[in-house]
């Protein structure tokens, strides 16, 4: 390799990209304006619950049970009612995502001391949703069972209320969050964010590069010139890798100053990895470019082969040991899940190289086979 | 009548082109088959947003079989026990290390607490760097401790000898509509059709349209006897076309073939509400190809539409939760409506007038913005 030809490229291609001002900007303001947006927007929280209430008892105890619904911030009461045909629409209309039945009598059997089944109705179409709704109800109702009883338990045995309430809770489970303790969402996306928008933004930028000249014409100048493939596949994808470094900054500076994510680690040690990380996404492009004919061809296959597995494999939405069976092999093929464990280490848990370094290690085989791969899929003696 | 049988003429000669062109370049085609097929595939059969396996290690410092016991409760398909430690200063090294998501701590004298009647403590520690699923992991941890707990109490309290449920509780009833057995594939499959369409949609006009100002080939269109119209409009009609009859391959082979997503309502509506969806949101692509000069800037133009639309118009994550500006904002997103309507009608079997809002939006936002691709356009050649 020759390093003045390497520059020559290089500076060719520097140049055209200064010399298109609208996508120099771009190649800059996309990654800055992706993060504001999902660091604002992107919460995967699941509150503000649209639910409404049939009240069928219309009782001073239904009425109190009721208020540990609308009191709660996971739900958003939308009102009583009794008609349960215009709810079960609303349902499906999405104005309602839950409906909870007091069924008749409810006091009187409480009273009583006999058991009584309350029904909620849940709106499934996101299996998600409605399983942490779910969860949401079952800890309301336990808590007010456990009162219940607790109540009855100390009137037929004589015993306060707080003595029968620890005899009917034998066994506390104390639950302790670790690495992210006051549970705020934006500290533990913040991170994953910058593996998401470096998973998306550069191979957009190398994709055309090697295609555009195809389609141009202008390739047969590097087919007639010394210029190596090496070269030439290095010269190309160095400036972009170059923007992309200077993006990861950028993007490090929004997460931790502008959303205040804890940074913990060590920052040389952060650039080194997002090094590796965007040479590794500026080559996936680089080999679409290298693979296919046509321009638009390049921008729809990159677009398939990143923004999906960007969110559903990389683990920023589903994390990766809950994915099954194939999920699992196009997770572990991607380099997004080993820089996203880089990203989380090195802001959360403070991690250096010493407990990182597999990672580091894939991830730069992954850079060196990527290149390989375009090095051998590129020829300087086309066939057609 | 001369007039309007050469206007549909040059329609039809310029949607041939179009689609000629597309089919010309088979690196295209394949992968346009393979995302309205594999990758949906792939999504409904492997992704999951609930709490699934969640890995949990196990320090058992009693040994006893209550200890035993207890830890049992917690398994699949919540969690997934992935070993068991001898000294509970290593659950944090495991949580560290990312081997674990959940360590529970059950101290010494656990069993002998019980059968003195007095409380224990048992320790969860939650990595919570995925803030939700943490919660929802507490949330199943508090409920299978409630549960132990209850047990415990009602044998040996005497709430009720027999072990029969009574006294006064709250007994939870549940009923999950639409899909009641909480299948992930239903929603994931159809989460990322819906999702493919949407790129499709936004690309490949705009890229049509962006090659033709690059090679220069727009300027044979412009002297030719078409108006901005007749250029602009066969390019959306001949992918509206393709995009269809994929979206039709996936759902008959892919939604219903393999994962059995009941169709509920119309599949007519269902074609329909798509073509909608998809001539708004290829005019969203033209609007981008009006302001692009080469290709490289259409692709960041449309990367920086089209990411915050996937990742924000609720495809992937419950739009409820989200700060109401960007709910505000969302609602200029043609997919917010597309999502709301395409489930409607696939799981909830709505029929039009139910999803009449969600069309009507969809419908204001495509004539805007097809005129204002126009406008560009003419702008740019008129």
């Amino acid at each position: 390799m020759n390093g003045r030809r390497v520059a020559a490229v290089v500076s060719k291609e520097w140049r055209e990209i200064v010399r298109d001002r609208l996508f120099l900007a771009l190649a800059f303001v996309v990654p800055s304006m992706l993060m504001l947006l999902f660091g604002y927007g992107l919460s995967l929280d699941v509150e503000n619950i649209p639910f409404a209430i049939v009240d069928y008892d219309n009782s001073a105890t239904s009425r109190d049970y009721a208020y540990r619904f609308i009191d709660s911030r996971y739900f958003d009461f939308q009102g009583y009612t009794r008609d349960e045909s215009a709810l079960a629409r609303k349902l499906s209309t999405n104005e309602l995502r839950a409906y909870i039945v007091i069924p008749e009598h409810f006091e009187r059997r409480l009273l009583n001391g006999s058991p009584v089944a309350v029904q909620t109705m849940l709106d499934g179409t996101f299996p998600s949703r409605a399983e942490t709704t779910k969860g949401y109800v079952i800890a309301i109702n336990s808590a007010y069972s456990m009162e219940l009883l607790a109540r009855f338990a100390a009137a037929r045995r004589g015993i306060s209320e707080q003595q029968a309430a620890a005899a009917l809770t034998p066994v506390r489970l104390d639950v302790r969050y670790l690495f992210n303790q006051s549970l705020s969402s934006i500290w533990s996306i913040a991170p994953k964010l910058i593996m998401v928008i470096l998973m998306v933004s550069p191979p957009f930028l190398t994709a055309l590069g090697v295609v555009r000249e195809k389609e141009r014409g202008s390739i047969y100048n590097i087919y007639a010139s010394t210029v190596t493939r090496t070269e030439f596949l290095v010269g190309k994808i160095l400036p972009y890798v170059g923007i992309s470094l200077v993006n990861a900054g950028i993007l490090w500076a929004l997460a931790t100053w502008h959303f205040g994510a804890p940074f913990k680690g060590d920052f040389v040690f952060f650039l080194l990895a997002s090094l590796i990380y965007v040479v590794c996404t500026t080559g996936i492009g680089l080999i679409v470019s290298v693979v296919v004919k046509t321009q638009v061809a390049a921008m729809v296959v990159t677009a398939i082969v990143t923004v999906v597995p960007a969110a559903l494999y990389s683990g920023v939405l589903i994390p990766i040991p809950s994915l099954s069976g194939q999920a699992q092999v196009i997770a572990h093929l991607l380099p997004a899940m080993y820089y996203a464990n880089i990203v989380t280490g090195t802001f959360l848990k403070g991690a250096g190289l010493e407990t990182l370094w597999r990672d580091v290690a894939v991830l730069s085989a992954y850079g060196a086979l990527l290149l390989a791969v375009g090095f051998l899929m590129f020829s300087k003696r086309p066939r057609s | 009548m001369n007039g309007l049988r050469r206007w549909m003429t040059r329609l039809r000669v310029m949607t041939q082109k179009e689609l000629l062109q597309l089919l010309r370049d088979t690196v295209l085609i394949f992968f346009t088959v393979y995302a309205f097929t594999v990758d949906v595939f792939l999504a409904g059969s492997g992704v999951s947003l609930s709490l699934n396996r969640a890995a949990l290690v196990v320090y058992d410092g009693d040994h006893s079989q209550a200890s035993r016991e207890f830890a049992s409760r917690f398994h699949e398909p919540y969690f997934n026990r992935v070993g068991t430690l001898d000294k509970p200063a290593d659950t944090i090294d495991y949580l560290e290390r990312g081997e674990a998501m959940v360590a529970l701590d059950i101290p010494e004298g656990f069993e002998a607490s019980l059968y003195r009647g007095q409380p224990t403590s048992v320790q969860m520690q939650i990595d919570t760097t995925n803030t939700v699923l943490g919660l929802l992991a507490s949330s199943y941890g508090q409920q299978i401790a409630g549960q132990f707990s209850l047990d415990v109490a009602k044998t040996q309290q005497g709430l009720a000898p027999d072990g029969d449920v009574a006294g006064p509780f709250v007994l939870d009833e549940h009923r999950v509509w639409f899909n009641p057995n909480q299948k992930d594939s239903w929603f994931m499959s159809v989460s990322e059709l819906l999702t493919v369409i949407t790129l499709f949609a936004m690309m490949l006009p705009a890229a049509a349209m962006v090659r033709e100002k690059e090679r220069g080939t727009i300027e044979q269109l412009l002297v030719s006897p078409l108006s901005a119209f007749q250029v602009m409009f066969p390019k959306i009609l001949a992918m509206t076309l393709v995009i269809l009859i994929l979206t039709a391959l996936s759902l008959g082979l892919v939604l219903k073939g393999i994962f059995n997503v009941p169709f509920k309502g119309s599949l007519v509506t269902f074609f329909a509400v798509t073509t909608l969806y998809v001539f708004t949101t290829s005019g969203l692509g033209l609007l981008v190809a009006t302001v692009a000069r080469n290709m490289a800037q259409a692709g960041m133009l449309i990367i920086l539409i089209i990411a915050p639309m996937l990742f924000l118009s609720g495809a992937w994550t419950p739009p409820e939760a989200m700060p109401d500006f960007m709910r505000h904002l969302m609602a200029i997103s043609p997919l917010h409506y597309f999502i709301d309507a395409s489930y409607g009608i696939l799981l909830k079997g709505s029929g039009l007038l139910t999803i009449a809002p969600q069309l009507a939006g969809m419908a204001v936002l495509g004539t805007l913005i097809f005129m204002f691709g126009l406008w560009g356009f003419g702008r740019q050649f008129g």
